[in-house]
């Protein structure tokens, strides 16, 4: 059994009401399970709702084991670990990993700052589970059982990992946030500052860069990919603030074989109506051109790949 | 002073190698400045041979744990992004100012930043001139400009050594490598090597630290990096562009024009080129 589970895919902050019921409003937040093994990608609200149903359907088979990946420590990928259930629950353990900045403090300050009477009721030190925090690079990991958990440094204002689960010959891969590299350096020759030499290095840096993030999640079964704006909203005012357009994700899968993409990280302020209609027509513009499946995440939504 | 105990100082020394100081106020001023254009940032780094190091050093380090080396700043910039790099450059350069305040000794610090720069300009102008891939221009330029980086240790914790080595090169006219291992019983190429190996700097960068003065016997992949460096030194020596404590160069092998493809009159045809890029530099940093 592999199967992936959406109960968050909200990017920047959660949006109950209304206009949520059917994409939902949590943030980030994905469970995983390889047979026996739990891996959880991301701690943000929908992690809430994720920690009830395991103590309620988990806990009965015995200690709840987990693996937490964490792609980078935002707000809106941590904010729901508090009312994570599990910590609070004797004999759960926890790997919790995640990419952190040198300058920065490490992953248990940065995670459990969180848990202080300043926040929150309880302090780290209170909790009953027993969490170990493993810092994590670009690498390739072996969970046991045939589990093997890739990562690929993605391009975000801070230090982000993409994730690429592969069991059973299958493969899932997450690719938020993430905006394509681009060339950061001025390539106009009427611009002051422009010099050939770095305009050609930065325009195959960018163009390397965005090779290997493709090569990443190539030939995945499901790829998760930020699409948090449309090309037009990118271009006018979106640059540089670590999100794709749905254009960028939709090319990139189609280049890499991916099998089956789901739209992710939806804008806080798109409502039902509107992420209907743009899935509805980004599944046309596809339709007949590729063999690609596309679909925007759902919250509650389950995949089985194996 | 037995000779193992210099050794010994030197390695303890590199473990907190400090920035050369003068870029420092220039640095921090750049980041500390939200609208910093990746332009802006790359030139103040990529302008001083520790900084631009060290910045390298912690990309490259396990830290990052990047599967391929990043050999550029502009690479970095584009894959860390603006402010990562300027937080690293920012965390070095302060770091580095409040560790040391002795700055350099016997060498002056401002000679021998300019006689750095002065070999990164020139081993990029004899890349250029051979036709080298652009992504390999700055590995040209970042070799040159921390060739001498062996130096620093050298000057700054042996300053006394230092002075005597110096005397004997001139009194005997004779390479200051040669005199630093007579006094020192270790050269700036050997120094240089270790702080190589601690930033995990390796390939043609490291290669041109440790045998920019020792081309004969080295068999490595980067020959001609290595040679380019060992030009453009001779060329920053020989036309008393910044100072290296190095008044005697001995005279580059004929094969190594050969090999490079430069005759010695392009080499003296290049002052006015050369002289534009560190002025460019010199303003850029304050340094006259």
């Amino acid at each position: 059994m592999f199967t992936v589970k959406i109960w968050g895919d909200r990017g920047s902050m959660p949006v109950p009401g209304p206009d949520t019921v059917i994409f939902g409003g949590n943030t980030s937040c994905l469970e995983i399970r390889c047979g026996k093994k739990l891996v959880i990608i991301d701690a943000g609200s929908g992690i809430r709702s994720l920690g009830d149903w395991i103590a309620k359907n988990d806990l009965k088979n015995g200690p709840i084991d987990a693996d937490i990946f964490l792609t980078h420590t935002h707000w809106d990928h941590i904010m729901g670990f508090p009312m994570f259930t599990p910590i609070y629950i004797p004999g759960t353990t926890l790997r919790i990993h995640g990419p952190v900045n040198f300058e920065d403090e490490t992953l248990e300050q940065i995670i459990g700052s969180q848990l202080s009477y300043r926040y929150w009721p309880v302090r780290q030190d209170e909790l009953a589970a027993k969490i170990k925090y493993q810092s994590l690079k670009e690498t390739q990991l072996d969970l046991g059982d045939g589990v093997i958990v890739k990562t690929k440094y993605l391009n975000h204002p801070v230090l982000c990992l993409g994730y690429r689960i592969e069991y059973e010959g299958k493969a899932m891969a997450t690719a938020y946030d993430h905006e394509p590299f681009i060339n950061l350096f001025p390539v106009d020759p009427k611009d002051p500052d422009y010099d050939p030499v770095i305009a050609e290095e930065g325009n195959k840096a960018a163009t390397e860069e965005n090779a290997r993030v493709e090569s990443f999640f190539h030939g995945a079964d499901l790829l998760i990919h930020d699409t948090q704006y449309s090309a037009k909203e990118y271009r006018a005012s979106k640059i540089g603030w670590g999100h794709s357009s749905f254009e960028h994700a939709i090319n990139a899968a189609n280049r890499a074989k991916v099998k089956h993409l789901l739209l992710f990280h939806h804008d806080p302020n798109r409502s039902d109506m509107e992420l209907q209609e743009l899935e509805l027509f980004y599944k046309e513009k596809v339709k007949n051109k590729s063999s690609l499946k596309i679909d925007a995440s759902r919250e509650g939504q389950t995949f089985t790949l194996a | 002073m037995q000779e193992n105990d210099y050794a010994r100082k030197i390695k303890t020394y590199i473990v907190s190698m400090p920035s050369l100081p003068t870029t420092v106020a220039k640095v921090m001023e750049i980041c500390n400045n939200p609208k910093t254009s990746p332009t802006d940032l790359d030139r103040v780094i990529s302008l001083d041979p520790v900084l631009m190091g060290k910045v390298l050093k912690l990309i490259n380090s396990a830290y990052y744990g990047f599967q391929n080396q990043v050999t550029s700043l502009v690479r970095a910039i584009i894959m860390l992004g603006v402010n990562t790099v300027k937080n690293l450059a920012l965390n070095t350069a302060v770091l580095d100012k409040l560790s040391d305040k002795s700055g350099f000794r016997a060498l002056n610090m401002e000679g021998f930043w300019r006689h750095s720069l002065c070999t990164g300009v020139v081993a990029k102008l004899i890349a250029r001139k051979r036709g080298v891939d652009a992504q390999h221009l700055d590995e040209y330029f970042a070799a040159g400009l921390l060739h001498d980086i062996g130096k620093v240790p050298l000057n700054n914790i042996l300053s006394n050594e230092y002075i005597r080595a110096m005397s004997l090169a001139d009194r005997e006219r004779i390479a200051l490598y040669l005199a630093e291992k007579r006094t020192i019983d270790m050269d700036h190429a050997e120094a240089g090597s270790m702080i190589a190996d601690a930033w995990h700097l390796d390939g043609p960068i490291a290669d041109s630290i440790k045998y920019h003065h020792s081309l004969d016997v080295y068999e490595g992949p980067n020959e001609i990096i290595v040679m380019a460096v060992a030009a453009a030194d001779y060329y920053a020596n020989r036309e008393g562009i910044g100072f290296s404590g190095c008044l005697y160069p001995e005279k580059l092998d004929p094969g190594i024009y050969e090999k490079l493809g430069i005759s010695k009159t392009w080499l003296e045809e290049i002052d006015s080129l050369v002289s534009t890029e560190i002025e460019k530099a010199s303003v850029f940093l304050n340094i006259k």
